[in-house]
């Protein structure tokens, strides 16, 4: 159960990660690295190169905001996009209503997903972007609204209000396939095809890799720990059968005295064990996914935030304890039956 | 049908040879009452232990049917204590999670052994306390469920190990009493340390210092 805990909590993070930049899966962000000059170039060569159909390039602008997740604050693009696109992009990322409306041309204005509202606890006509807020800064106020009802996550702003309020005055651009494998194939060829080049690609599996990346020391540390744990649990165990084997000695001495064979009474004796092994690994298990739950009701829904209440490495984790356990008891019963005899009992000299 | 020739068995007790049983030769006879007395640490178990399998001697050997018990494996000897013999030990073992009935046929749990044991159990004055768990009998009435699980299958030979030890004179005698007018066709192997246990046994031997010193009829 604690197991399932450490780990289900800490894929969360990554999770989260990914969850929160999942609308990164419908498109490929590029940019010039600050050279304005360069985009009509990139547009130029993603239209007569790329091998897969382009279903749509939008031209816009972006600047940079943050989201507050279980490790602190992330930073989360707000683009600036034409009506146009903006509605294509809404459409693109699942929104099935709005609660309000688009922002209008050249206002100072935006329209929050459903999951973004909830984490930074926006409700409509809150000021999203400000002059006084030092990680969304904006010169002028930004109020919310619309709320998009989409799982992904989104900020939104006026393409016109952003070229006159965000610096650098570059245009960026996202191209969009058809689906998600074209995307992804798109999403490859353009991280070969301009690698080296005066560019900035943001792909999802890129993010994905690094994410992973990051992570892996992580999880090294997790494994060490888990060991160390798993160890202790399965020696304390061990010990425990040890006791509890010694408190049946009796039985096991009669029985085999009465005519059941070794084989019988350790065969007996491994059922129970694996029996009361399985029990307490499932009812773990069960517990410890009740106590998940509890936590994203509690902890993290109301922020948003990512946690696989069912994620199957945390529970792949925790069959280590059991299989341990399970070992050490096998050992123990054998080695109590090795050199058994059964007179020592009836004999009265072990009891 | 058990014929122990020349049987000894020797345990090192601090690095010196102990003699539990020093040369004995006995046979038991199918159907026989046969006493074992001796005092207090005269070998009389250690010589129903190996009669009965649970320890193979040092020297000599032991036949049963004419077939050296230690040339059989431990599951062939497991085999034969479960189906030829039965069992009563000095003290009332039984397990505390099962009730009188499920001791009784503990050996062999199956359907047609569950009537024979609640058979025994009634004839043997427990039929009404059958249900109920070992901490709920006296003494007497626990060594009354271990004379029904050593009789249940009608075993060719019951070896008891001082099987009054725990129990009053009174109480004590009714359970031999019974033991003997139970066993059927079996051999009764019954070691004590009082004669007057052994008054209805066929035939009574002596054991001192682990040696046999007199035969009896």
């Amino acid at each position: 159960m604690l197991i399932a805990w450490i780990v289900a909590l800490m894929n969360s993070i990554p999770y989260s990660v990914k969850t929160v930049y999942s609308y990164s899966q419908y498109s490929l962000g590029v940019t010039p690295r600050g050279d304005p000059l360069m985009t009509p170039r990139l547009i130029e060569t993603f239209r007569k190169e790329c091998p897969v159909p382009i279903e749509r390039l939008v031209v816009c602008r972006g600047s940079t905001t943050v989201v507050k997740s279980i490790v602190g604050d992330w930073p989360f693009v707000v683009f600036g996009l034409s009506p146009v696109d903006l509605q294509y992009f809404l459409k693109k990322h699942f929104t099935s209503s709005i609660d309000g409306r688009v922002p209008r041309p050249g206002s100072a204005e935006a329209i929050v997903s459903e999951p973004v509202a909830r984490n930074l606890n926006l409700k409509m006509g809150d000021v999203l972007l400000g002059p006084d807020k030092t990680d969304a800064y904006s010169p002028v106020p930004v109020k919310i609204v619309g709320i998009a009802q989409s799982p992904e996550w989104m900020i939104l702003t006026d393409l016109e209000y952003h070229k006159e309020n965000h610096f650098p005055p570059i245009d960026v651009f996202l191209v969009f396939a058809r689906n998600r494998e074209e995307q992804s194939k798109l999403d490859h060829w353009a991280v070969d095809r301009f690698k080296g080049e005066h560019t900035r690609l943001f792909a999802y599996h890129e993010l994905e890799k690094d994410t992973n990346q990051m992570f892996a020391t992580l999880y090294q540390i997790l494994n060490v720990v888990i060991l160390t744990l798993v160890a202790v649990i399965a020696l304390m165990m061990g010990m425990l059968m040890n006791i509890y084997q010694s408190q049946r000695l009796v039985e096991f001495g009669l029985l085999q005295a009465i005519g059941y064979t070794r084989r019988q009474l350790l065969v007996r004796s491994l059922k129970e064990t694996s029996i009361v092994i399985a029990t307490g690994w499932v009812l773990g298990v069960v517990v410890a996914h009740l106590m998940l739950r509890v936590a994203y009701k509690v902890l993290m829904e109301p922020k948003a935030w990512g946690l696989d209440t069912l994620d199957p490495t945390a529970f792949a984790y925790t069959l280590i304890v059991p299989s341990s356990i399970l070992l050490v008891g096998f050992f123990t019963v054998f080695h109590r039956f090795r050199k058994f005899d059964p007179v020592s009992v009836v004999e009265r000299r072990l009891v | 049908m058990i014929e122990s020739v020349g049987a000894s068995l020797v345990y090192e007790d601090h690095g010196r040879e102990v003699f539990a049983c020093r040369d004995v030769s006995l046979s038991v006879r199918p159907g026989e009452f046969l006493g074992i007395l001796g005092p207090s640490g005269s070998g009389k178990s250690s010589l129903l232990y190996l009669l009965s399998g649970l320890k193979t001697p040092s020297f000599g050997a032991v036949l049963y049917d004419e077939r050296d018990l230690a040339s059989m494996s431990d599951e062939e000897r497991s085999r034969l204590r479960r189906r030829e013999f039965g069992f009563v030990f000095q003290q009332p073992y039984l397990l505390g999670y099962l009730t009188a009935l499920e001791n009784a046929f503990v050996g062999e749990p199956t359907s047609a052994r569950r009537d024979e044991a609640l058979d025994l159990l009634d004839r043997l004055g427990l039929g009404a306390k059958a249900h109920r768990q070992p901490h709920e009998l006296s003494g007497g009435e626990r060594q009354r469920v271990c004379v029904a699980r050593a009789l249940l299958g009608e075993p060719r030979v019951i070896f008891a190990d001082e099987p009054t030890a725990s129990l009053d004179h009174t109480n004590g005698l009714q359970v031999v009493g019974m033991l003997n007018a139970m066993r059927g066709d079996g051999a009764l192997v019954m070691v004590t340390h009082d004669p007057s246990m052994l008054e209805r046994a066929d035939r009574v031997v002596n054991l001192v210092d682990g040696q046999l010193v007199r035969h009896g009829e």
